[in-house]
Parts: structure tokens; C-alpha cells; sequence
């Protein structure tokens, strides 16, 4: 049907089915702003435009009803400021806010926040934050915490109004060892009343930084800088994977396993393949049986090679049976119910504690499989680690007390809003081009390969700008779905999650039980500490090893014990890794660590009770301390061979003061006035504490690579294999090029990442890009500076002086000064080194790898409301201290902050995956597994304690992983101090602690 | 797969389209759902021009039409203030700005404080043709079953009486996994409905004053057992709640 709709202000007469939606055909006509988050019914919004200036689904509605409305995207609202020539209007001021305020990490949500505030902004000029909260509801963000994107819209509102807007640079210069002025480390007011929270946004939108070292004179590094994909990403540019439209693309669809545990017996694709517009059908008869990992690490995989393309067993509900490629999503939706198969059903594991008993089912029995380590099929054991360090058993008996307690943590699941996707395609050259949304471009190079029997040189992998990956995206997961099809096609071809693809077929963070065990002598030294771990890692064994690793090598380490202990600590970390029936799981932020830290500070907490001691000091008292060994560095490092480690920055004790602080701990903890909710007896408040670390990269492994070139104008290409998945990673490379070169951030053109252009790097994971490949970037840069400056040395020699030596130039202000105050331009040394003397281009690469992973480290504190009637938890607020070494960009870092706790919140009270008897998961979509809308937030506050760490050229460290550990554990501690009750699984669900209180009274 | 789509301009049109059942036709009234993939060929009917979106009050009745978005019963005064802080928390903004209420009346399950507060209110259903009036709560067990040639015109609650509603779930703005909603009217008389669980919310009593409305609700969910929450928590809650309300109520008489 031809279908009239009113774009923009622009008339189009469009063919459409009668069922096609109003995204399908707004993105088939190049609107790309408008983004396709999985979803079928409208729960994300990314798809969001505004009809008649009200914002609604675009997904959720035939093109046909928009008929005779007029609908709105963000290609219409504002552009870039600089065309050349012509001249605009520049941005809109919500898309200013949203840029300057740092509101925009992955971008993906961003076009549609910016329409939802629009239609706010157009109809109230005036919103209360609760206004703009609620306008926001309807777009899921899961980057940012929603509390930036608010202060932009609020701080656009009182632009637009006239009304001027307080700087960001109000907050001050940092100074050693204190607050800049206009801090106040004390408290900040009282947390909001129970119900839907209105978080406390303040004017000031940068975050407080202690400073714990001499901050020196920075003109880049520590800035507020504005990302540089800021602007693309505001006005919906086409940056992403899918942006993209080819002559003769097929949509491929992938038909997913209904049972748990099968052989394929029989499978019949003639009819699939005989219908009208389908291209090809695959199944595991049709191409290489090539056994490989999926987890996209560095070579050689951490773990056993148990996967294939297709197989002839499926091993869990959603696993892979046929792909199918066709000239349409209909067409390949209808070839998928035209397969027909026979399945051989088996028993299926679906509890990880049965895996391991005797003639349990072998879910890996295929001869390819490949070990890695301790791994046992056999014994459906994707892994398994035996850590002693110190005497543990001579610890637990010189302990007073000694306790044990059991826990465990959900499957959950990375939700990045943008879905797996992926285009592949032959270039001219017979290359094939992979164009993917990837945290690991170099890593999926090399692991398709073989699958593809293409050499590594045949294969090109882009990674365009990524919509949140959360280390759901460190997976090789469907890139090869899409490459076989273009093999056997020959054509372009785009796969797609949905949502519920997502949900059943995609990677989660690994459930676990952790069996927790504390001797504690009774003035609250720990004289031994041991964590035996069944994690359960589904039906493939990706990260199986190095993930569970982590939650002993990173939540263990931190408390060492004390006196003769604290010189050599007793800890024992165990863990089986089993195989089971459900969807696989894999790296998601925090990479196990999370999984440590919600037992081990629960059973801290608890210990220091029982003790009576403050909880506080009794952590502070067995931390871990600065000039002393990170305890498994002597015994373990991801599979392979240790190197001893000692930690030269420990910013714990300040974080955990700077919290108490700002929280009023002092006031509330142990009051039992401040505990009691006037006039509702119900009613308790709470407040909790935990303390945790994390690493930063992975030592003697992981490599990272830069490569810098000058222009003409005394700009400089940056071209880095990192990918930034929406962190900001690539503005803080800038950021660290620029304080280098002297250059404005502006003049630092980055460009990441491909396999072609770039150079190598490990990819987005472990906490390193900051670090590693920052590493990096200054070493190339300074190699450019030092190019710089010979060329301007001898450009500012005079001839009857003696030449000015190289290391005698300064470079600031795009200028290289000489001594005597006379300065050539970059713009004259680079025009001086491409056309005029000596003719060179300057450029570096340099590349890094680390011989430490420093830890950062964090106290999390968290107020909760709980119904002691219902059960049900609400949490008020959140604050976070935070040493993360010292802070390259405070927006970009605190946005990682509030963003990581949101996720953590979602760990801590309602997240989780759920299977039936069947295997079947009860969680598809975005509305049963419940992310935090922007009207329901806590309060949120980051503070950094800044600590220098020596190992890196500007003392930085770790950010992005370390607000996933403390949230859950301090929920569940301040569950317990509003009401006793003692819940041991997260999340905190209401009935879980109806069920706890109803214990303590003796139910 | 949607074969076809139609926008009449009138209710006999509407109604003459939606009789047909080759193809097999339906209306699509803002639920979200049916521009999802659907796999039988259908035809579908786009209600947005039928005039359908009114808010009225006649006497002690409120005639809040099927198209009616929730934008429009959020902002309306008239609608009960619990109805509309129900709605609000249910749907997000851009949902609101989409759903009908006949839209959700079709679709939403147990679980929407909604559907539990018009049952808690006895709403009553008109359909065309012939206006005639169904009660919620006799719709919803049959509700699934495709009602050829009808339409819902509007959705008739009471103007006079008071609504409550208390329920739990995980966050502030989740699906609850338990609601209680209570209407009471002048004469006494007190509704009870239960959601929170199965395929649509429970009518747990209707009696002419609340006696034993609270152990009434308990028992009526003794079976409420399923993946989200067990039988044994949402039968004490039902009875907290319940009891909760009533004491809310009386302390506002």
C-alpha cells in the first residue's frame, strides 16, 4: 500500500506492507536516528519519535496509523555548528546540555531522550525534575543512571528560558591532599521520602574529587572534555552497525532449539528452502565442523574449545539449529517455521549441583572438544581452580571464632540497548567485511577465521560505534551466522538480535553458590579466609575459567587479615565450573567480581556483628594496604603462570571516610530515632556499607596499540584498535594524547577501530582501555612530541646562536615555544615537515602491555525503606567513593560511576534469569526483566578519592568494572540494619525478606 | 501477517469491516500488541478516527471512551486520583501516549494495577452494536476469544465511590507481583479485586460493607502460586493489604 506521511515537515508517498511498522519503514527511508532496541512492544523507546509532538514507539505502531500525523526525528533537530560555509543554527540547546553535561555515553538512547525532552521542553518550560524524570520514563538507558541526562534537560530548560546556567568548572581546580574549594565533604541533606525518589540533582554536575597527591598542572588530563563522538551521536548520525543499507542485503534468522538437550535426529530444510525468497538455509551438515570458543580473549583462549557453528546436538533452549538468509525478515520468519526436526531428546542438567554427580548426563561428548587446564567433560567440568595461599587450615585453628554461611547470585543478563548485530559482506578485493558491534574487533578476526576457513588477511572486521556492550559484546556470539551466509550467498548480509534473542541465545553474568568460611579472632583480626565456588556456566564454557577466577582473585584479596596475618594472609579460593543446560554464560562488567563481593561483604557484615564490632573498622582493620602484595598475584593470573605484585596505591580508608562524610553515617548508623519513618510504623530505614577492589587490565597479557599522525594544520589523527562501547574511552585517549602534545582535544581526530587501519589492541574488557591502551597513546604521542620539538628546535634556531636542543622546547597551546619566548605553530611544523624541509611525515605507533594490574578500590554505601509488612526494599540512594587513580575526564568517569551503580542496583533488587523444568527462561523481555527507569531512580553521588598510581604515566587507574561489586552487598547489609532480616541470594526480592523477618519472629 | 488496513470513518463502517472474517479481522485500538508479528494473516481496523477518546460524566458515572489514551485519563480530573497514580506508575511516558484503554482492557494481564482497579470500581463494558453492557468482570475470563463484528465503545466506572489500591513488587515502578485494589460506595457496599498474578486480576469480594473482606482476599489467593511468588506469600499479602486499605479508608471517613 502507498502510505503519505509528513517527515519533518516534508510530504513522502511510501510503499509499505500493510504490517509494516513505522520504524521499519522510518529506517528503510534513512532516518537512522531512530534506533531498534530488540523490543516488539515499546519497553526500551529507543525507537522513539514524536508524532503530533507527543513521543511515541515507533516499533509499537504501523507506519499506517502515522498517517495524517506529523512525526518528528532527530535529523530535524539541530546540526553541526561548522558547515563550512553555510551557515547554522547549531545545535539544539537540549543537545548542547546533553554534549556539555557528559549525558551521553553509548549514544544508542540518545536521539530519543533528546525528542522525549523536546516534547517536554515544548509544552513546560519550566519542568520539576520529577517532570523531567517522568519524560524520560519511557526511554530505558542503560549507561548512564539517568542522572546526567536529567541535569542536561534541566539545565536546557533554564537555558531556553533565559536564565543562566551555573559552569561547569564551579566546582574548582583541584588541589592536593583536600577538597577544592566549593566541596564541602559534609553531608548533603537528608535522603528523600519513601516512594518514587526525586534524586537530589544538584547545579554542580562534576563530581567531588579528594585529592590525595600533587595534582600538578594539567591542561587536558582531569578536565571535563566533551566526548568526542558527542555531537554524531546527539544528532542520531548513522554510527552504528545497522546504520547502514546495501544494494541486494539479506536478513538472516537464526531457528533456535526448543528443547534443553537433543540430538538432531532428522532435519528437513526443503521446505525452508523451496519458499519464495529465501537464499539459503543452513545447517551443520552444510559447512566446516570446526570446534572453537566464542570468548573473545587474547591467544591462547583461557578455556576449552566446546562450540561449533551448528552442531548436531543442541544443548540448551535457544541453542543454534539452522540459520536461514532472505530477502526479507517476513520471508526468513516464515522459511524458520518451515524446517522441520526431529529431536533425540537426552536428560538435561539444569541445576549446576547435580553436574557433577555420578552418571549425570555429558553434555560435551563430542570428540573436538578441546581442554583448557582441569577441564573434564566427562565430568561436565568446563574448569575448576585450587588456590592456597598461606596456611589456611593453621588459620582456622588459631581463630577464636570461626564462620561459615552459604550464598548465592542470579544469572543476569548485560542489556545493553542496542542488540548483538552484525553486516557482513565481500569486498571488491574477495575480502570478507565484518561489521560489527564489538567489543573485541582484532580478537573476532582471529577466532573466525578458522571457522570461516578464511586466512586472517581475507577477513576485515569494522567496529563501528558500539550501543553498549557491558562484556556482552567480548563474545564472538553471531558474527559467524552472518559470514557463513554470505559465503554460501555470495550477498550482503544483516543479523539481528531481538530482544528475546537476547534474553535466550545471548551470553549472562555466571550464576554462582559461594560457600564462605572466616576465622576471626575476637578483637576482629582474620587469621583465615575460604571461598569454595560452584559456578555455573551453562551450556558452553566461554570465560568459564577466567571469570570465576575472578571472583576469588579480586573479592579475596581484599581483606588479608591483620598484625603477623596482614604479613602473610591465609586465604583459600576453590571453584568448580560446571556445564548445564541453559544459555551460556560469559564476561558481563565486573567479570566475577560482583559474584565475590554480594557474599563476601554480606559475611563480613555479619561476622562484625556477631563480634559486635563496627562493621566500618572491622573492614578497614583486614584490608589490604598500600606497599604491600596483592595476595594472588603470587598464585594465580587467568590460567597462566603468576608473577608476585605489590600495590603501590590504597585509596580505601579515604574513600570510606569521604563516604561516611557525605552520607552522615555517624547520624544514622546505630540510631535507632533515624531508623523509624514518622507516622508509618511499617516502615524502617537503613543504611549499609562495603568495601571492595578490582584490577586494572590483565599483567604480562594483554596489549594495546596506537598509531599518530599530524596533519597539515597541526591536527593529529589518533587511530587506536580500543573500542570504546560507549565508556568515553576514546575522548580520554585524546585527552591523554593532547596533555602530551600540547594540542586542544578538539585537534585530536580519533578514529577506532579496524582490523585494517588500527593497530592491534585487546579490545574493551578488564577495566584496561584507560590504562593499556592509554599506555600507549602516550607513548606515541610522546614519540610525536619528540619529532615536534627537534623540528621546531631547529625552525627557532637563530644562525649565530647555538641551536636550541630539542628537549629545551615546550609544546602548549598548539605552539612550540623556545626558551627566549618564540614560537612556531603546529601548523608551521607540519607544513615545514610535509612540504618544505626535509620532508617527513611525523607520526608514531607504540604500543603497551603491563607488568601490574593496580587495584581500584571503593566504598559503596546505600540507604534503603523497608516494609517490614510486605517485604518490599526501596532503595533511596546511592553513594559511591571511589579510587580510581587519577581521574582523566570527571564526566565521562562519574557517568561510568552512576551508570555501573544503576546496573548494580538492578543486581541487588530485582534483576535475575529464571528457568523452568524445562529450561525454558522465564525472563524474554525488557518488562519481566526489570531495568531501572529514569522515575523510580535512588539518589546517586560519586566521589573520587585520587590516589596517583606510578605505573602509569598519569597515575590512573581502573573505573568502568568497579560500581558493579559494592551496591548489592551494601543493599543487602542496610536490608538487614533497617530490619534484621538476613536474605543470602540476591536480589533482594520482597518476599525474600517477608520470608527472613518471619524467621527472626520464629515463623 | 497483516494483509490489509483499514481507518474507517464512521462506526457502521468500522463495525461493517470488523464483521468479516475473511480475512479474519481486528480492530487495533492502541494496546501495542497487535503491530507485533503476526503470524496468521489478519486485517486490521485503526479505531483512530471513530470519535472514541471522550471522557464524560453522566451523573454518578464516568463514560471514559475505548480510545481514550492514558495521556488523556492522567490529566483528567474526573478520573479517580488512584486510578490515574495507577496508570502512571503501569505505563512509561511514550506507552501512555500509545495505549488505549479499551486497548488494555483487551490485553493486560493479571498483573496491571489498572485492570485490578476497574475491577475493584465494577466497571462495565459498552459494545457496539446495540450498546449493550458487560461487566469487567465477566468480560475477562472470555476475553481472549475473538468477538466477530464487536467493538467497545466505552468503559462505564462509578463517579461516586472511593478507589484504593496498594500493591508490591521489586522497584518502585515494577510489575507488582501483588495488588489489592478496594472500592467502596456510599451505600456501603465494598469491592475487593486482586492482581498481581495469572492471566487477569480477581474479583476476591463484593459485599454490601467490608466484613471479612480482608480473610476473603487471603483465601482467594491460597492457589496464587507461580514463577514470580508462592501462594503462601500472596495470600498473606493479599490479607495485609486488604487490611491495610480498609484501615487507610476508615481513617479518611
Amino acid at each position: 500500500m502507498i502510505i503519505h506521511l509528513n517527515i519533518n515537515t516534508k510530504e513522502f508517498d511510501l510503499e509499505a506492507p500493510p504490517g509494516a511498522t513505522l520504524l521499519d519503514v522510518l529506517r528503510r527511508e534513512g532516518f537512522f536516528s531512530v534506533k531498534f532496541g530488540g523490543c516488539e512492544s515499546g519497553e526500551c523507546g529507543a525507537c522513539t519519535v514524536l508524532l503530533d509532538g507527543r513521543p511515541v514507539n515507533s516499533c509499537g505502531m504501523l507506519a499506517a496509523q502515522a498517517e495524517g500525523h506529523r512525526i518528528e526525528t532527530v535529523e530535524a533537530i539541530g546540526e553541526h555548528p561548522d558547515q563550512g560555509w553555510k551557515k547554522t543554527e547549531g545545535l539544539h540547546p537540549i543537545q548542547q546540555a546533553l554534549v556539555e553535561v557528559g549525558a551521553i555515553q553509548c549514544g544508542y538512547c540518545t536521539p530519543a531522550m533528546v525528542l522525549a525532552a523536546k516534547a517536554l521542553l515544548d509544552r513546560n518550560p519550566n519542568p520539576t525534575e520529577a517532570d523531567v524524570r517522568d519524560a524520560l520514563s519511557g526511554i530505558l538507558c542503560r549507561c548512564t543512571g539517568y542522572l546526567k541526562p536529567v541535569q542536561a534537560i534541566l539545565r536546557a530548560a533554564a537555558a531556553m528560558r533565559g536564565e543562566s546556567v551555573v559552569g561547569l568548572d564551579a566546582a574548582g581546580e583541584p588541589v592536593a591532599l583536600g577538597w577544592p574549594a566549593g566541596q564541602p565533604p559534609e553531608e548533603n541533606g537528608l535522603p528523600p521520602a519513601p516512594g518514587i525518589a526525586e534524586a537530589a540533582t544538584r547545579q554542580q554536575v562534576l563530581p567531588k574529587i579528594w585529592v590525595a597527591h600533587d595534582p600538578g598542572t594539567r591542561t587536558s588530563v582531569g578536565k571535563p572534555e566533551r566526548k568526542v563522538d558527542a555531537i554524531k551521536l546527539v544528532q542520531g548520525k548513522p554510527a552504528f552497525t545497522n546504520d547502514i543499507e546495501m544494494r541486494g542485503m539479506l536478513v538472516a534468522k537464526v531457528l533456535h532449539s526448543p528443547v534443553a538437550h537433543a540430538r538432531i535426529k532428522r532435519i528437513d530444510v526443503s521446505k525452508a528452502r523451496a519458499l519464495e525468497g529465501v537464499a539459503a538455509v543452513l545447517t551443520w551438515q552444510d559447512i566446516p565442523r570446526v570446534v572453537y570458543s566464542t570468548a573473545g580473549q587474547s591467544d591462547p583462549i583461557p578455556g576449552p574449545l566446546d562450540s561449533f557453528s551448528l552442531d548436531r546436538k543442541v544443548r540448551f533452549v535457544g541453542d543454534r539449529v539452522a540459520f536461514v538468509a532472505a530477502e526479507s525478515e517476513e520471508v526468513a520468519e516464515k522459511a524458520l517455521e518451515l524446517i522441520e526436526v526431529e529431536y533425540e531428546p537426552l536428560e538435561p542438567i539444569l541445576d549446576a549441583r547435580k553436574a557433577m554427580e555420578d552418571g549425570a548426563p555429558i553434555i560435551h561428548d563430542e570428540p573436538e572438544y578441546v581442554n583448557f587446564a582441569n577441564s573434564d567433560p566427562s565430568k561436565n567440568l568446563a574448569a575448576e581452580i585450587r588456590i592456597d595461599i598461606g596456611d589456611v587450615e593453621k588459620g582456622f585453628a588459631e581463630a577464636d571464632l570461626v564462620f561459615e554461611q552459604e550464598y548465592s547470585v542470579p544469572k543476569v543478563q548485560q542489556a545493553h540497548i542496542e542488540p548483538h548485530v552484525v553486516v557482513t559482506y565481500w569486498d571488491e578485493d574477495d575480502r570478507l567485511v565484518i561489521r560489527t558491534s564489538t567489543q573485541v574487533p582484532f580478537h573476532a578476526r582471529r577466532i573466525l577465521a578458522p571457522v570461516l576457513g578464511l586466512p586472517i588477511k581475507r577477513i576485515r572486521v569494522i567496529k563501528p560505534r558500539i550501543g553498549g556492550g557491558f562484556g556482552g559484546k567480548q563474545e564472538v556470539l553471531i558474527e559467524d551466522v552472518a559470514a557463513h551466509l554470505t559465503i554460501a550467498t555470495g550477498r550482503p548480509v544483516r543479523f539481528e538480535y531481538s530482544r528475546e534473542e537476547e534474553f535466550i541465545a545471548a551470553r549472562s553474568r555466571h550464576p554462582m553458590r559461594v560457600r564462605l568460611k572466616t576465622g576471626v579472632k575476637r578483637d576482629g583480626t582474620i587469621t583465615a579466609n575460604a571461598m569454595y565456588v560452584l559456578s555455573d556456566t551453562g551450556a558452553y564454557g566461554c570465560h568459564a575459567l577466567t571469570v570465576t577466577g575472578n571472583t576469588g582473585h579480586k573479592a579475596m584479596a581484599l581483606y588479608v587479615g591483620d598484625g603477623e596475618y596482614r604479613k602473610s594472609p591465609n586465604i583459600r579460593f576453590y571453584a568448580d565450573v560446571v556445564y548445564t543446560n541453559t544459555p551460556p554464560a560469559g564476561a558481563y562488567r565486573g567479570y566475577g567480581v560482583p559474584q565475590g563481593f554480594w557474599p563476601l561483604e554480606r559475611h563480613i557484615e555479619h561476622i562484625a556483628r556477631a563480634l559486635g564490632l563496627d562493621p566500618v573498622e572491622f573492614r578497614l582493620k583486614n584490608a589490604v594496604r598500600a606497599g604491600e602484595l596483592h595476595p594472588f598475584s603470587t598464585a594465580w593470573s587467568e590460567g597462566r603462570e603468576p608473577r608476585p605484585e605489590v600495590i603501590h596505591t590504597v585509596g580505601l580508608e579515604q574513600c570510606v571516610r569521604q563516604g561516611q562524610a557525605a552520607i552522615g553515617w555517624e547520624r544514622k548508623f546505630g540510631n535507632p530515632a533515624w531508623h523509624k519513618v514518622e507516622g508509618r510504623p511499617e516502615l524502617r530505614r537503613g543504611i549499609g556499607i562495603a568495601t571492595v577492589m578490582q584490577g586494572t587490565a590483565i599483567p604480562y597479557l594483554d596489549m594495546g596499540g596506537a598509531s599518530l599522525k599530524m596533519n597539515d594544520d597541526g591536527s593529529f589523527n589518533l587511530l587506536i584498535g580500543a573500542t570504546d562501547l560507549g565508556t568515553g574511552s576514546d575522548t580520554v585517549l585524546a585527552q591523554m594524547a593532547a596533555e602530551v602534545l600540547g594540542a586542544p582535544v578538539e585537534d585530536i581526530l580519533v578514529y577506532s577501530s579496524d582490523t585494517d587501519f588500527t593497530p592491534f589492541d585487546k579490545g574493551a574488557y578488564a577495566s584496561s582501555t584507560t590504562y593499556i591502551s592509554g599506555t600507549a597513546v602516550v607513548k606515541a604521542a610522546q614519540q610525536v612530541a619528540e619529532r615536534i620539538k627537534a623540528r621546531a628546535a631547529a625552525m627557532l634556531s637563530l644562525k649565530n646562536q647555538a641551536p636550541w636542543d630539542p628537549d629545551e622546547i615546550r609544546l602548549a597551546e598548539s605552539k612550540a615555544f623556545a626558551p627566549d619566548g618564540r614560537f612556531v605553530t603546529f601548523r608551521d611544523v607540519a607544513h615545514n615537515a610535509l612540504h618544505h624541509e626535509n620532508q617527513e611525515q611525523i607520526m608514531a605507533v607504540a604500543s603497551y602491555f603491563s607488568p601490574v594490574s593496580p587495584p581500584p578500590f571503593a566504598a559503596q554505601f546505600a540507604e534503603v525503606t523497608v516494609n517490614t509488612l510486605t517485604g518490599q526494599v526501596t532503595v533511596e540512594r546511592l553513594l559511591m567513593a571511589v579510587d580510581s587513580g587519577v581521574i582523566v575526564n570527571p564526566l565521562t568517569a562519574s557517568g561510568q560511576i552512576e551508570g555501573g551503580m544503576t546496573q548494580a542496583l538492578g543486581y541487588a533488587v530485582c534483576e535475575e534469569m529464571v528457568y523452568d523444568d524445562h529450561g525454558r527462561a522465564r525472563e524474554r523481555d525488557l518488562v519481566d526483566y526489570h531495568i531501572f527507569r529514569a522515575n523510580e531512580m535512588p539518589a546517586l553521588e560519586t566521589i573520587f578519592v585520587e590516589t596517583y598510581e606510578p605505573s602509569h604515566p598519569f597515575g590512573v587507574k581502573a573505573v568502568a568494572e568497579i560500581p558493579m561489586d559494592g551496591v548489592a552487598p551494601a543493599v543487602g547489609n542496610a536490608v538487614l540494619d533497617a530490619c534484621g532480616a538476613e536474605v543470602f541470594s540476591n536480589p533482594i526480592t520482597p518476599e525474600k525478606v517477608w520470608r527472613a523477618l518471619r524467621m527472626n519472629n520464629g515463623g | 501477517m497483516i494483509l490489509e488496513y483499514h481507518r474507517p470513518a464512521s462506526l457502521e463502517e468500522a463495525l461493517r469491516l470488523l464483521a468479516r472474517n475473511q480475512p479474519k479481522t481486528l480492530p487495533l485500538g492502541g494496546g501495542t500488541y497487535l503491530s507485533r508479528k503476526v503470524m496468521e494473516d489478519v486485517a486490521v481496523v485503526d479505531l483512530q478516527a471513530l470519535g472514541l477518546d471522550f471522557i464524560q460524566i453522566h451523573g454518578s458515572q464516568l463514560e471514559i471512551g475505548a480510545m481514550a489514551r492514558m495521556t488523556t485519563i492522567i490529566q483528567d480530573n474526573a478520573i479517580p486520583a488512584m486510578l490515574r497514580s495507577a496508570v502512571e506508575a503501569e505505563y512509561p511516558l511514550n506507552l501512555r501516549e500509545m495505549t488505549s484503554l479499551g486497548g488494555a482492557i483487551a490485553s493486560n494481564d493479571g498483573r496491571s494495577a489498572l485492570l485490578t482497579a476497574l475491577l475493584a470500581l465494577d466497571a462495565r463494558l459498552v459494545w457496539l452494536p446495540g450498546e449493550n453492557e458487560v461487566a469487567l468482570g465477566n468480560y475477562l475470563p472470555l476475553r481472549h476469544a475473538w468477538n466477530e463484528g464487536k467493538l467497545i465503545r466505552s468503559v462505564l466506572i462509578p463517579a461516586n465511590s472511593r478507589l484504593a489500591i496498594e500493591s508490591v513488587a521489586r522497584t518502585p515502578l515494577d510489575r507488582p507481583v501483588m495488588i489489592a485494589a478496594i472500592c467502596q460506595w456510599p451505600s456501603g457496599r465494598t469491592r475487593v479485586s486482586l492482581g498481581g498474578f495469572g492471566q487477569a486480576p480477581i474479583l476476591a469480594a463484593d459485599g454490601p460493607d467490608a466484613t471479612g473482606a480482608d480473610l476473603a482476599a487471603r483465601n482467594a489467593y491460597l492457589l496464587a502460586e507461580d514463577e514470580w511468588a508462592s501462594a503462601e506469600y500472596r495470600s498473606q499479602m493479599a490479607y495485609e493489604l486488604v487490611r491495610k486499605l480498609l484501615h487507610t479508608m476508615k481513617a479518611r471517613t
